[in-house]
C-alpha cells in the first residue's frame, strides 16, 4: 500500500502534466506578433473583455509592439536586420515591399476572404499596389465608404456672431468686418486686448492653419501639398495657385490692419491654447482636433459664448468649399502579413475575421447585453453606459470598447449593416447631442441644426476620384526627397514673411517664393508626382 | 591696510549671497513651475498662467501616470542599470585614465588616442544596431551596459585630476614595491573621491536618463523596458489620443488629461529619484581630503 | 621586451578596454561606407550601389549647408565663450561660500534646470518673452518700449537668446567639474597666500584657478573638438519660422534632409565631414593650449 500511494501520486502526476499539456495545446491561442505603426495608447496587452472575446472567436492573441521612438528608424532598423514580426501595420509601404516583407495576399483573398472582399467591396481593385505590380500587400485602414458630418471650416467666436446679429459669413471679407465691428466695441476681454485672428505655425501645425487653409477658402479639398485640377488631373503645388497668393494677401492686409494676432508666427502650441482659452480670440482658421483642448477649458470655466462655430468662409463669392467632399477609398497605409509569419493562413483568416460584420459590431458597440443592447431590433447605448463612454477616460481601456477598430479593416460611419443599423456609433444625432445652449442658438439664428449644412453639400460636390493625394506614397528617389524638403523649407519662411511685410512688400516676397521653389526643383517634383498620380488613376481605371 | 581688506571682503560677502540667492531662485523656479502645473486640474492648465502654486489643486495627473502597471518595472530595471552601469562605468574610466597618465607606458600614447577620438566619430546607427545583434545583445540587460560602459570624455576628466595629483607619491609607492594595480586601488582611487563622484554623477544620470537603447534594442522585451521609455510611451499615448480625432479616431473618446500636464508630471516622477542623487555625493566634495589625508 | 614585462600591469590594465573601445567604437566605422553608396536597409553590404563622391558634392554645392554651418559655428562660439567660462567663475564664487547648508542648496539648486526638458524650457521662455509676459511688462512700465517686443521674432536676436538660456540652463552642471577640480588645490598654498597678505580674489586668481587649469584645459580642448556637434534640440524648440535663417544649424539638416527621407548615406557623409572638422579642431587646440605652456593635453 505504501508503495502504492507514492506510485500512483507519480501516474497521477504524470497523466495530469500529459493532460494539461494536451488540454494547453488545444486552449492556447496562436501568438500573432505585430508592430503597429501608430501607437494605441489605450493598448491593454490584448487582454481586455473585446480582445479575449477576439481571441475566443479565431484562436489568436496579438502581441503588439508600437514605435515609442521615431516610427521610421524603427522600420530602416527592421528591414536592414531582415526579421519581421508577423503582421505590420505601415505607414508607407514603399520600403517593406521594396524589401519583399510582405506576401501577397491575392490567393488567400480568393480562397478565404469573404468578408474582405465584402468589407472593401469596389475598391478592393484599389488595395492592388500599383500598375506594374497587381498583389495586393496590405489591408487598408480607415473606414471605407465614410460619411462625413462633422466639419471644422473657419471658426468665429459665438459671441461675436450674436453680437453683431447673426451677420452673413460667408467670405473673409464678411469674416474681416465682423472682427473689426466687435474689436471696436470691445478692445478688451476680460481685462486683456481682443485679438482678431490668431494663426498656430509652430512645427507641421503651420500646415493646419496657415497652408492648408489658403487650399479650403479657395474650393480645394485635402490633398497635403497639392492641388489637383479635377477636369484635366494636373497636379500643382497648390501654393502656386495665383488665388491662393490672394488668400495669404488678405492675411497680409490683416495683419496691417491690425487683425491678425501679432505673435501668430512665434507662439507655441500652448500658448496658442492659452490664449483661446482665455476667450479673447475672435476668430481662428484651425481644425476642430487641434484647438478642441481649449474649447473644453472654456466650457469648463462656463464661457459657450467664447467657443466656436464651424462657418464655410471662402475667399470670395466665385468659390464654394469642398469640405464634406467623398475622397473615395485610398487605402495608403495598412496591415500586411509578412514573409516571417509563422502561420499565413490563420494570420490572413483572423484579418478576414476582423471584416466580418459579427467583429465590425463587436469592435464598435461593445458586447450585447453589457456595453449596449438591443431594443426591437435596434442597437442602443444605455444612458449611463453612454456617460461613462463620453466622460470616463479609462472606459476603452477596461471595456476594450472601440479598441481594435482602427488600423484594422473597418467599416466607414453611417453605413448600414443587414440589420439596418450603423456599424459604427458616430450619427447625425451622437453630434447633435454635444452641442452647447449657445451654440444650438447661433444654429438656429442660421437656419439650420449642424454646421454642416452651412456647408456645400455631398451630393452637390464632385466624387474624388483620386482618392486622397496625401496617401500617395512619395516616391522612393533621392532627388525627389532632397527638392521636396527644401521646397517645403522655403514655403516655410516665405510666407509667414510675406504676410507680416507691409503690403507693397506683399507680391515681391511671394514672386521671391516662387522663384526660390522653381529653383529647388519644383518642375522634377510636379512631373514625378503627376507619373504616380497617373499610374494611380490608370491603376484604378480612371482614365485609360 | 587689515580694514581696507575686511571691508573689502565684507563687500564681496554681501555680493556674494545676494548674487547666490538670485542663482538659486532663477535655476528654482522651472521646477518650481513644473510641479505646480503636475498638480493643476489639466483642463484647468491649458488657461496658462501657472507660476509657483496650482490654482485649481489635482492628483489626476499623477493618478493617469500611475495607472501604466509598467512602471514599478521599469523603476527597477532603471535603477538596475544605473547602479550597475555607474559602478562599472566609473571604474573602468578611471583605470584607462589611470593607465594613460603613466608617462612611462609605451602604449600611452596610443591608448590615449584610441580613446579621445571615439568622442568625436561614430559608426552610425545602423552599423551600432547589427554589432548588437550580431553580439546577441538584443533584447538583453547588458545591451545597458556594455556599449556605453567607457565614456571618452569621463576618461580625460579623470586623467586631468589624476595629473595634478603629485607624481612623487606614485614614485614612493614604486620604490616600497608597488605595482601598478596596487597603486591605482591603494593611492589613486582614494585620491579622487571627488571626481570619482562627479563621473559618477555623470554616467548615472546618462543611465537613468536614457531611453533610446531601450527603444532600439529591448522594446519586444517587455521585462526590460526602462521608466524613461516607459514615460515616452505615456507621453506619446496621450499625445496621440489628442490627435487621434485627427483621423476620427476617437469619436467615442472620453476627455483626457491634456498632453502638457503629463509631460510635466513625467518631469518630476523620473526626475527626482536622480536628482536626489547629487546631495548625497556632495559629501565626497570636501576640501583638502585629498594630500592632508596622505600627509597624516 | 624588458620593458614590456615591467609594464605587465599596465597592459594587463589597458587590455580589456582597448579591445572593448575597438570592438564596440571602431568596428561600426564600416557603416562609414555607406556615405559612398545610395543605401538601402534592404539590401547585403555587396549589393549596394556605390555612388562614389556624389553625397559629398552634393552637400558642398547646397547653399543651405553654408548657411546652416554659419548658423552651426556662430552659436557653438558663444556657447564656447559664455557657456564654457561662467561655470567656471560660477564654481570659483561657490567655493568662496562657507561649507554649510546653504551652499550645498545652491549647489544643489542650480543643477535642477539640467533636468528639465528643452520642450518646457522653450514653453516657459517663449512665455516668458511673449507679449504679455514678464519680461515686456517691465520693459513697457519701465517706459523703455512703447510697444510690446517680439524677441523670438527676430533673426538678429536669436543667437545670443539660444546661448543665453542654455547657459542658464547648464551652468550649474557644467560647474560641478570645476568645483571638483578645486577639491584637489593643496590647502597650504592658501594658507601661505594668506600669510602674504592676499584678498580673496588674489587667491582666487593665483591660487585656485592654476590649481585647476590642468582640468580647465582639457575640458577646452575637448569643446573644442566638440565646436560642431551641437545637436538641434534648442535651437530646433526655441526657433519658428520667422528665424529659420538663424536658427537652423547641422545637426538638424542632417535629420531633414537625411534620417527622415530614409537618406542614410547623405546622413553619413555629413558625419564624416563633421568628424574630420573635429578632429582638426581637437589637434588644433591641443597645440595651441600647450604653447600656453600649461599642463594638460589629450595625447
Amino acid at each position: 500500500m505504501k508503495r502504492i500511494i507514492p506510485l500512483s501520486l507519480c501516474l497521477l502526476l504524470i497523466v495530469g502534466l500529459i493532460g494539461t499539456n494536451v488540454l494547453a495545446a488545444e486552449n492556447d491561442p496562436l501568438v500573432l506578433t505585430m508592430f503597429s505603426g501608430d501607437i494605441n495608447p489605450d493598448d491593454t496587452g490584448f487582454e481586455d473583455p473585446i480582445a479575449k472575446k477576439i481571441t475566443e472567436a479565431t484562436g489568436v492573441k496579438l502581441k503588439m509592439e508600437y514605435p515609442v521612438g521615431e516610427y521610421e528608424q524603427k522600420v530602416t532598423l527592421m528591414i536592414a536586420s531582415g526579421e519581421y514580426p508577423d503582421l505590420i501595420f505601415h505607414k508607407n509601404a514603399g520600403p517593406f515591399v521594396e524589401a519583399g516583407a510582405f506576401i501577397d495576399l491575392t490567393p488567400y483573398i480568393e480562397e478565404y476572404g469573404e468578408n474582405i472582399k465584402d468589407l472593401y467591396g469596389p475598391y478592393l481593385n484599389r488595395l492592388r499596389y500599383s500598375i506594374d505590380d497587381p498583389s495586393i500587400y496590405f489591408l487598408g485602414s480607415f473606414g471605407v465608404g465614410s460619411k462625413t458630418w462633422d466639419v471644422s471650416g473657419v471658426q468665429l467666436q459665438h459671441a461675436v456672431a450674436k453680437e453683431l446679429g447673426y451677420p452673413k459669413m460667408e467670405t473673409v471679407q464678411d469674416l474681416e468686418e465682423a472682427l473689426k465691428a466687435y474689436i471696436e466695441k470691445y478692445p478688451t476681454i476680460n481685462g486683456q486686448p481682443t485679438i482678431g485672428l490668431s494663426l498656430l505655425a509652430d512645427d507641421w501645425r503651420f500646415l493646419i492653419t496657415v497652408t492648408n487653409q489658403a487650399v479650403f477658402a479657395t474650393g480645394g479639398p485635402d490633398d497635403g501639398e497639392w492641388y489637383i485640377d479635377p477636369e484635366t488631373y494636373e497636379a500643382v503645388l497648390h501654393h502656386t495657385r495665383p488665388e491662393e497668393r490672394e488668400y495669404f494677401r488678405w492675411l497680409n492686409h490683416m495683419n496691417d490692419i491690425g487683425l491678425l494676432d501679432p505673435e501668430s508666427f512665434i507662439q507655441k502650441y500652448d500658448q496658442y491654447l492659452a490664449k483661446i482659452a482665455s476667450g479673447r480670440v475672435l476668430a481662428l482658421t484651425d481644425a476642430r482636433w487641434q484647438y478642441e483642448q481649449a474649447e473644453q477649458a472654456l466650457r469648463q470655466a462656463g464661457m459657450f459664448e467664447r467657443t466656436y462655430g464651424s462657418y464655410p468662409i471662402v475667399l470670395n463669392e466665385n468659390f464654394r468649399r469642398a469640405d464634406l467632399q467623398d475622397p473615395g477609398y485610398s487605402a495608403g497605409w495598412g496591415i500586411g502579413i509578412t514573409v516571417d509569419c509563422k502561420d499565413p493562413v490563420a494570420a490572413f483568416k483572423f484579418l478576414d475575421w476582423m471584416a466580418s460584420d459579427e467583429a465590425q459590431i463587436l469592435n464598435n458597440w461593445g458586447i450585447e447585453g453589457v456595453n449596449y443592447e438591443v431594443i426591437d431590433g435596434k442597437r442602443v447605448i444605455p444612458p449611463e453606459e453612454m456617460n461613462r463612454r463620453l466622460n470616463d477616460p479609462t472606459y476603452r481601456k477596461t471595456t476594450g470598447v472601440g479598441l481594435y477598430v482602427y488600423p484594422f479593416p473597418q467599416r466607414g460611419d453611417g453605413l448600414l449593416d443587414p440589420t439596418g443599423n450603423t456599424y459604427t456609433i458616430t450619427t447625425p444625432d451622437y453630434i447633435k447631442d454635444r452641442y452647447s445652449d449657445v451654440e444650438r442658438e447661433v444654429l438656429s439664428a442660421y437656419g439650420v441644426e449642424m454646421w454642416m449644412e452651412l456647408f456645400p453639400q455631398q451630393e452637390e460636390l464632385p466624387i474624388k476620384t483620386w482618392g486622397a493625394a496625401w496617401q500617395i506614397p512619395t516616391p522612393e528617389d533621392p532627388k525627389y526627397q532632397m527638392a521636396w524638403q527644401r521646397i517645403q523649407d522655403i514655403i516655410k519662411r516665405r510666407i509667414p514673411e510675406a504676410i507680416l511685410a507691409s503690403p507693397e512688400q506683399f507680391d515681391a516676397i511671394y514672386d521671391k517664393m516662387l522663384a526660390e521653389i522653381d529653383d529647388a526643383g519644383l518642375a522634377y517634383v510636379e512631373e514625378k508626382f503627376n507619373e504616380l498620380l497617373q499610374n494611380r488613376l490608370k491603376h484604378w481605371g480612371i482614365v485609360e | 591696510m587689515v580694514t581696507n581688506r575686511t571691508w573689502g571682503d565684507r563687500v564681496f560677502n554681501v555680493f556674494l549671497y545676494v548674487f547666490m540667492i538670485f542663482m538659486a531662485a532663477i535655476t528654482l523656479y522651472p521646477f518650481l513651475n513644473v510641479l505646480a502645473i503636475s498638480f493643476n486640474d489639466s483642463v484647468d492648465s491649458v488657461r496658462g498662467g501657472i507660476h509657483l502654486w496650482p490654482r485649481q489643486f489635482t492628483l489626476n495627473n499623477y493618478r493617469e501616470v500611475f495607472t501604466y502597471p509598467t512602471l514599478v518595472r521599469g523603476f527597477y530595471i532603471s535603477s538596475l542599470r544605473t547602479i550597475i552601469g555607474t559602478a562599472l562605468g566609473v571604474l573602468s574610466s578611471a583605470m584607462v585614465a589611470y593607465v594613460i597618465s603613466c608617462e612611462e607606458f609605451i602604449a600611452r600614447k596610443f591608448v590615449s588616442g584610441l580613446f579621445i577620438l571615439t568622442l568625436y566619430f561614430s559608426g552610425g546607427l545602423i552599423p551600432e544596431f547589427m554589432l548588437v545583434r550580431k553580439l546577441g545583445l538584443m533584447n538583453n540587460f547588458w545591451v545597458y551596459i556594455l556599449p556605453g560602459l567607457i565614456g571618452g570624455w569621463n576618461v580625460f576628466v579623470l586623467r586631468a585630476y589624476i595629473d595634478t595629483l603629485p607624481v612623487n607619491l606614485k614614485e614612493s609607492a614604486k620604490l616600497d614595491g608597488a605595482n601598478d594595480l596596487t597603486i591605482f586601488f591603494r593611492i589613486i582611487l582614494p585620491l579622487c573621491k571627488p571626481v570619482l563622484a562627479t563621473v559618477a554623477l555623470f554616467i548615472a544620470v546618462g543611465q537613468w536618463n536614457s531611453w533610446f537603447d531601450t527603444f532600439l534594442y529591448a522594446s519586444s522585451n517587455p521585462d526590460l523596458t526602462t521608466l524613461q521609455y516607459e514615460m515616452m510611451r505615456i507621453m506619446q499615448n496621450t499625445a496621440m489620443s489628442s490627435t487621434a480625432s485627427m483621423y476620427g479616431l476617437t469619436a467615442a473618446n472620453a476627455p483626457r488629461i491634456s498632453p502638457e500636464s503629463i509631460r510635466m508630471t513625467i518631469t518630476v516622477v523620473a526626475t527626482l529619484p536622480i536628482v536626489a542623487v547629487y546631495p548625497f555625493l556632495q559629501k565626497y566634495f570636501v576640501k583638502g581630503l585629498t594630500l592632508g589625508a596622505i600627509k597624516g | 621586451m624588458r620593458k614590456l614585462y615591467n609594464q605587465r600591469y599596465l597592459i594587463l590594465m589597458s587590455l580589456p578596454f582597448v579591445i572593448w573601445v575597438i570592438l564596440f567604437k571602431y568596428v561600426p566605422i564600416w557603416g562609414w561606407t555607406m556615405a559612398f553608396q545610395e543605401y538601402k536597409p534592404h539590401r547585403t553590404f555587396f549589393e549596394q550601389h556605390w555612388v562614389g563622391l556624389a553625397h559629398f558634392r552634393t552637400l558642398f554645392q547646397d547653399p543651405m549647408f553654408y548657411e546652416v554651418m554659419r548658423n552651426t559655428l556662430a552659436m557653438s562660439f558663444l556657447s564656447l565663450l559664455c557657456g564654457y567660462t561662467l561655470p567656471i567663475i560660477f564654481a570659483l564664487l561657490l567655493n568662496e561660500l562657507r561649507d554649510g547648508l546653504f551652499k550645498r542648496f545652491v549647489q544643489t539648486v542650480s543643477y535642477l534646470p539640467h533636468f528639465v526638458s528643452w520642450v518646457i524650457v522653450a514653453g516657459m521662455f517663449s512665455r516668458l518673452l511673449g507679449v504679455g509676459g514678464a519680461v515686456n511688462e517691465v520693459l513697457m512700465s519701465l517706459g523703455i518700449v512703447d510697444k510690446p517686443v517680439l524677441f523670438f521674432a527676430k533673426g538678429e536676436y536669436f543667437w545670443a537668446l539660444v546661448t543665453s538660456i542654455d547657459v542658464w540652463k547648464e551652468i550649474g552642471w557644467n560647474s560641478i567639474i570645476f568645483l571638483a577640480a578645486i577639491m584637489a588645490v593643496d590647502e597650504d598654498l592658501y594658507d601661505a597666500a594668506a600669510v602674504d597678505g592676499a584678498g580673496r580674489f588674489r587667491r582666487m586668481w593665483h591660487v585656485t584657478l592654476p590649481g585647476i587649469s590642468t582640468v580647465i584645459a582639457i575640458m577646452l580642448i575637448m569643446s573644442i573638438g566638440n565646436l560642431i556637434n551641437i545637436g538641434f534640440e534648442k535651437q530646433f524648440l526655441l526657433g519658428n519660422n520667422l528665424v529659420k535663417e538663424y536658427s537652423e544649424v547641422i545637426d538638424l539638416y542632417v535629420l531633414n534632409y537625411g534620417i527622415k527621407i530614409g537618406r542614410y548615406s547623405y546622413g553619413t557623409a555629413i558625419g564624416i565631414f563633421k568628424s574630420v572638422i573635429s578632429i582638426i579642431l581637437l589637434f588644433t587646440a591641443n597645440r595651441v593650449i600647450q604653447r600656453f605652456n600649461v599642463e594638460g593635453r589629450v595625447l
